[in-house]
């Protein structure tokens, strides 16, 4: 009993040293590496880069080492800096040739974030389906949540904790006639009264077939998505932007990204190489030109630029960020919301 | 042999399993009358879309209740013995002194689990009434960790107390300052859902290190 006992105490010890030293080490000493602000400039046509200097200075390039001054890097990206530009009396009538209006960039302008922390947590099993179409300007919460079982969706009234079985019923049915097989693999949604407009909910079917499923005046809308040939989505992200042009984003299993476009339902390939949204967070903040899309890698900062029409690929720029922290045995992580105990290198 | 001991654990707890029952059962009970209040005022779908939009639990307030509950335990426990030197009497029972350190430490688990589980009871009798099973379950399995620390709690004190060298307290006190850390680590409620049994297989070992003390004890090692 005692030789087990000292072994089991020199096994506590050793877990804690992997666990403590590397943690003090990575706490106090290891920097973490900045890499400077970077944004797609369609008016210059490549990457603009802001960041400190030695001296703590603002320093403006592009990615061909020219240099700007704070004016001029408002100039290059006018759609980010569209409110400075308004402010100064310097906003264009026209960018890259075309017309525009404050009122255009600030439609089209928007941010999308993806982080592993919001897919690898918990999950209640609950949420809640808005009412899209209630005829009102302010969204307003449901007073019901719903579930997805193997045999259907099911609502349950908040107040009383009881089934409504109409309303379950008619999901189910509708959601059973457009060909989804229960029980749901993943769902994406955005559950919110601060927004300016609802869509319900982007889901896949027991068999990863794509759907739209959303309650207009109180009734299922239901829309099967085509997928293109050999595709397999993997996670969905719900968009709901502004300018309305977007459903949802789709990463597949071969690590594509796809954008569905919201009025035709079309899903297009965008020239974004490679994304794990499980391992990798992804920034994108987009205009009516162009998307600069940021993927945070292990060891690299990647930097892509997709067309605004047609999500193409027209840039790309890496930093390597090499990890300087140590390895060792880690219970949490900044890739999920779980404890566990898993060796960090 | 092992009645006798639990008797004489029992003499010696009694009045502290009274105050811990209290003590667990009335935060239990407090957290659920908070709970209930809310549902009272502002109506029962508060709480589900609190939970649903903020993931809230409400009952952050009992977190450190179990830890402390148990770390008492041990001490209430272990410490009057040590001190007045009359530890070494259990040793000369007729019973391996192992066996008998181990059934001083069943009693004082098993009552601890028993004060637990009545907390959750408490808290799934009324939760279960006007939330959701996702809900109620989220808010259980959610403290799950806090009562496992409360037994972690309570055999990691009673290791520190039966050391007889102020030197090994010291250095037991730090790992179990740092093995206790474990269990508050959550970033999310139900963090801890996947690693539980594995948190709960070494919480109950730790049992095991009381029998380093009881072996320096013995050895009659002193500062």
């Amino acid at each position: 009993m005692i030789k087990v006992s000292k072994i089991f105490f020199a096994c506590l010890v050793a877990v804690l040293l992997v666990w403590q030293i590397p943690s003090l080490y990575n706490t106090f000493v290891a920097e973490s590496v900045s890499t400077p602000f970077t944004l797609y400039s369609s008016v210059a046509g490549r990457f603009a880069t802001l960041e400190h200097d030695e001296d703590k200075k603002m320093q403006y390039r592009d990615a061909s080492g020219r240099e700007y001054t704070e004016e001029q890097f408002d100039s290059i990206l006018p759609t980010f800096y569209y409110r400075q530009l308004i402010t100064d009396g310097r906003f264009p009538d026209t960018i890259c040739g075309r017309a525009v209006t404050p009122r255009d960039i600030q439609l089209s302008n928007f941010n999308m974030r993806i982080s592993p922390l919001d897919l690898n947590k918990p999950r209640l099993g609950i949420q809640q389906m808005l009412e899209s179409m209630s005829g009102r300007v302010d969204l307003e919460l449901p007073d019901d949540v719903f579930r997805i079982t193997e045999s259907g969706l099911e609502f349950v009234k908040m107040s009383a904790n009881t089934i409504d079985e109409a309303k379950s019923a008619s999901f189910t049915r509708m959601m059973q006639g457009k060909g989804f097989r229960f029980p749901a693999y993943r769902l994406s949604g955005n559950p919110t009264d601060r927004k300016e407009y609802d869509e319900g909910y982007v889901m896949l079917d027991a068999e990863r077939k794509l759907f739209h499923v959303k309650q207009t005046v109180g009734r299922p809308y239901v829309r099967a998505i085509a997928l293109p040939e050999g595709m397999i989505p993997e996670h969905l992200f719900i968009t709901e932007f502004p300018s309305r042009k977007w459903l949802c984003f789709i990463s597949d299993t071969q690590g594509a990204f796809w954008v569905v476009e919201r009025d035709s339902y079309a899903v297009r390939l965008t020239g974004v190489p490679r994304f794990n949204p499980e391992m990798e967070s992804m920034l994108i903040i987009g205009n009516m030109f162009d998307w600069t899309v940021r993927i945070n890698r292990a060891e690299e900062e990647s930097y892509y630029a997709l067309s605004a029409q047609d999500y193409s690929l027209v840039d790309s720029l890496v930093y390597s960020t090499p990890s300087q922290t140590l390895p060792g045995l880690r219970f949490t992580s900044t890739k999920d919301k779980f404890v566990k105990p898993r060796f960090v290198k | 042999m092992i009645k006798a001991i639990y008797y004489k654990e029992w003499i010696k707890t009694r009045w502290y399993c009274l105050l811990a029952l209290l003590l667990s059962s009335g935060f239990a009970g407090y957290a659920m009358m908070r709970v209930a209040r809310v549902c009272s005022l502002k109506g029962a779908d508060h709480l589900w879309v609190v939970m649903i939009q903020r993931d809230a639990i409400f009952v952050d307030m009992l977190q450190f209740v179990p830890l402390f509950l148990g770390l008492a335990f041990a001490v209430v426990q272990f410490a009057p013995e040590m001190h007045h030197k009359s530890f070494k009497l259990t040793l000369h029972l007729p019973i391996r002194a192992s066996k008998a350190l181990a059934s001083m430490l069943v009693f004082g688990g098993a009552v601890l689990l028993g004060i637990f589980a009545l907390s959750l009871l408490i808290m799934w009798a009324y939760l279960h009434t006007v939330l959701a099973p996702e809900l109620w379950r989220h808010i259980i399995l959610s403290t799950l960790p806090w009562y496992l620390a409360g037994v972690a709690a309570y055999l990691l004190t009673s290791w520190i107390a039966l050391e007889p060298t102020w030197k090994r307290r010291v250095l037991n006190g730090v790992v179990a300052v740092l093995l206790l850390r474990i269990y508050f680590l959550a970033p999310a409620p139900e963090a801890y859902n996947g690693f539980l049994p594995l948190l709960a297989l070494v919480t109950l070992m730790y049992s095991l290190l009381s029998m380093l003390s009881l072996s320096n004890f013995r050895d009659g090692r002193q500062d």
